[in-house]
């Protein structure tokens, strides 16, 4: 059959945009001031403000570089029902550069030599080894020391911005020229990417995470990132079409398909990080080898137990049990609750992840915490809006858009 | 528009149903909606590709099979934990270096692939009963329209046993604007399984039936033959239980004792002086006394040892009961010999040298431990016999 394709126009959300810009640059200020301001208080060298700073940061990372995983596993399987979401992906990839600048302050506790005696360290006792572990923490110097980590993390985030910067305005190109080739391109060197990307993240979580407690080691944490990462940006993109629909935005090009198709999504990285994390715990109880189950142990015994529990039952059952029905995933409010749900859970997992390892005695989770975790969210929603307030909310001129919107569930 | 078949029945065939042939995907949307209106329930579409909305136009309601495969994802899940802990944790014990009987993280594994065995098997097997297969004929292959279903036309069959079947639905379907109309007639023997195929399916079913009924014999039959060995594993090997005879060494034991001059490592006392210690015996008498400190600890140490090394024979209490002996009795309850009861007299009054001994070098049927007990912990044992038990 031979008939031209339907054309589609662009989607400008400038005015929808710069509100939430706006809003994320004041939460932002006003987040991190008041942070800062409850962190000084506790006199403690600031460790729990970075701690809070830490884990807001590893949030919003894992958003954008789940972006980029994104981007990329869309353009290397030619996917058709993501195209008229994919957009959103990119203005959050977008923000890599923006993560670099934000990951910045985190020298401070890197070179601080406040509290390297009691503690080691701020956040990452390898610094200054010292305790029943110093040995085993100095035979891992040449891996892990100040100069190398600094250099590690320039490497990592020069790569995906780059990655980032192409994939963006490759996309962005097509809206003006729409150019087919542009696509085969963005498929070819999306193979290459994935590789690249899969190496440094999983690095990167070995280095800014799993390092915290640097006697532990676990070969699966970067698969385990990944699995969370890639949970959370499904769940991001469900929460941003919410927003930018509810502006008058994207009406009739994200359908309930494309919210479906996302749910599904949700409910397969939802399994993906409960089978990921499970794996690890199961190998480690079954293998009982101190060094490794040391880590479990500080998290099933008093007082993380509670916070442990949350990972299995607030992280897979609640959320598994709560998107596995079709007529759920098909609602938008519904799913949208469900999106941010595993938010939050996913934020309380990274933070599982590293605070136990600092805070062996403690739960230190108070407003220090909320008030990070709202500044450094509110600062990517700041750079996220920035790049939506300058170009279409929709590749409209993608060859895969008539097949995207054609598209159904059943 | 053309019209075939014929009208009229005959005493040899009934009609099956009613064919109408479209040529594009609007026709059929159309005339799908129509036939949806007039009440008809059991009609069917058939076109080369999915159509989209054609679900919507014939009212086809969604299909129950996700909640089939919830309830038997559910029933493989509980069904996997059930069998577990059955087997392992109550109808034969296993106690594994002190982990305890019943874990649950040693369980999730199988209980997850049970969950996804049932929910995909269901899923496959409701999705052919829903759908009404396994079906081999559809008197429609016979309609002359239905050749080009695969390939470039849309047909619309209504069913002859749809209650509103007659002479008004070939005038609905007429109403429609359809390239042809056709009747379908069907044999009346349509349907039945020739007598050829139900000849064969009983010999199959017939042989299907014979390994049962072998095993069946088997099971409640003796014979002095030895079992037949489908998977032999390593059954047949050539070993010796502990304090077997042998005739291959000129000792005529089948245990081999470590070769003169052999010392363990674990320790430095073995250099010329305490052989009691390794032993049990000083001078050819048994030790009357532990030749260690008695400290809580080393009580402790051995409870544990007897826990992990004993208790499957002897039990807990030492009474002889264990979880080995039980099942034993259950098999072969006639040749076994049970494990001593350690609460005896005939035990308490030995000396520690001798229990020492036994435990090292093994008695009666009981082997050896002394390869995978250290001597340090042998003699907490014997502690812990002597004044715990």
């Amino acid at each position: 059959m031979n008939h031209t394709a339907p054309t589609y126009s662009a989607d400008f959300a400038t005015a929808a945009a710069s509100r939430l810009s706006r809003a994320g640059f004041l939460c932002g200020v006003v987040g991190l001031a008041v942070a800062i301001g409850l962190g000084l208080a506790e006199g403690d060298h600031m460790r729990h403000f970075w701690l809070s700073y830490l884990i807001a940061f590893a949030f919003v990372l894992t958003l954008g570089v789940g972006g980029l995983f994104f981007v990329l596993i869309q353009h290397i399987t030619g996917a058709k029902w993501s195209v008229t979401v994919r957009r959103q992906a990119e203005f959050a990839i977008g923000t890599i550069p923006f993560l670099a600048f934000l990951a910045l302050p985190l020298l401070v506790p890197l070179f601080s030599h406040e509290g390297v005696e009691e503690f080691g360290g701020l956040l990452w006792s390898w610094v200054h080894p010292h305790g029943d572990h110093a040995a085993l923490i100095t035979s891992k110097v040449p891996f892990l020391n100040v100069n190398f980590f600094v250099g590690r993390f320039v490497g990592y985030f020069l790569i995906w911005s780059l990655m980032a910067r192409y994939f963006k305005n490759a996309s962005i190109e097509q809206d003006k020229t729409g150019e087919h080739e542009l696509t085969v391109r963005m498929r070819t060197r999306s193979a290459l990417c994935l590789i690249v990307l899969a190496l440094t993240y999983s690095f990167a979580a070995f280095d800014l995470l799993m390092s915290t407690d640097p006697a532990w080691f676990s070969t699966i944490f970067g698969v385990y990132l990944f699995g969370a990462s890639f949970l959370a940006i499904h769940c991001f993109l469900v929460l941003s079409t919410l927003y930018y629909q509810r502006q008058g935005h994207l009406k009739k090009m994200v359908t309930i398909e494309h919210y479906h198709d996302l749910g599904k999504l949700m409910l397969a990285f939802t399994i993906f990080w409960a089978y990921i994390a499970f794996s690890q715990y199961m190998l480690y109880w079954y293998g009982n080898i101190p060094e490794e189950t040391a880590w479990y142990l500080i998290r099933i015994t008093s007082p993380w137990t509670n916070w442990s529990w949350i990972e299995p039952i607030g992280h897979f059952f609640i959320p598994f049990l709560g998107i596995l029905s079709r007529h759920i995933k098909r609602k938008p409010p519904l799913l949208g609750f469900w999106a941010f749900y595993i938010l939050v859970v996913h934020y309380i997992d990274l933070y599982w992840l590293v605070a136990p390892n600092l805070y062996p005695d403690t739960v230190p989770f108070n407003g220090v915490e909320v008030f990070a975790l709202i500044g450094v969210v509110g600062l990517f929603l700041w750079k996220y809006g920035q790049q939506a307030k300058q170009h279409s909310l929709l590749a409209h001129r993608d060859p895969l858009i008539s097949d995207c919107l054609a598209f159904q569930n059943y | 528009m053309a019209i075939t078949g014929r009208l009229t029945m005959t005493n040899q065939t009934s009609i099956h149903g009613i064919l109408a042939e479209f040529d594009s995907v609007d026709g059929i949307l159309h005339a799908a909606e129509k036939v949806k209106q007039e009440g008809y329930r059991k009609w069917d579409c058939h076109t080369p590709f999915p159509v989209h909305g054609l679900d919507g136009a014939m009212g086809i309601r969604q299909t129950r099979l996700p909640w089939l495969v919830l309830v038997m994802g559910f029933a493989g899940c509980s069904g996997g934990i059930l069998l577990q802990w059955w087997t392992n944790a109550h109808d034969y014990v296993f106690r594994i270096s002190g982990k305890p009987d019943w874990s649950l993280p040693a369980n999730i594994p199988v209980a997850f692939e049970m969950t996804i065995l049932f929910a995909a098997l269901t899923a496959f097997f409701s999705m052919w009963i829903l759908n009404g297969f396994p079906r081999w004929y559809s008197p429609l292959f016979r309609a002359k329209c239905f050749t080009r279903a695969t390939d470039d036309r849309f047909v619309l069959a209504i069913d002859a046993r749809d209650d509103l079947f007659g002479e008004e639905t070939r005038k609905l379907l007429e109403s429609l604007s359809p390239n042809t109309i056709e009747m379908i007639e069907a044999p009346i023997e349509d349907g039945k399984i020739p007598l050829r195929l139900k000849g064969m399916l009983g010999i199959a079913l017939t042989l299907l039936l014979l390994p049962p009924a072998m095993i069946a014999n088997a099971r409640f039959t003796k014979s002095t033959q030895p079992r037949v060995h489908i998977v032999p594993n390593m059954d047949t090997q050539v070993t010796h239980r502990g304090q077997e005879a042998s005739d291959f060494f000129a000792d005529g034991q089948a245990m081999r004792l470590p070769i003169s001059g052999t010392y363990a490592q674990e320790d430095d006392r073995l250099i010329g002086e305490q052989v009691g210690f390794w032993t049990g015996k000083e001078n050819g008498a048994y030790l009357s006394s532990i030749p260690m400190d008695v400290t809580p600890e080393f009580e402790d140490r051995g409870r544990a040892r007897f826990g992990i090394y004993c208790s499957a024979c002897h039990a807990v209490n030492g009474s002889g009961q264990g979880t080995v002996h039980l099942r034993a009795q259950e098999l072969l309850s006639k040749t076994w010999v049970g494990p001593t009861d350690l609460r005896t007299d005939a035990i308490k009054q030995q000396a520690p040298g001798q229990l020492f001994e036994s435990i090292s070098n093994g008695i009666r049927n009981m082997p050896s431990y002394s390869s995978q007990i250290p001597a340090a912990d042998r003699w907490a044992i014997v502690q812990y016999l002597k004044e715990s038990l």
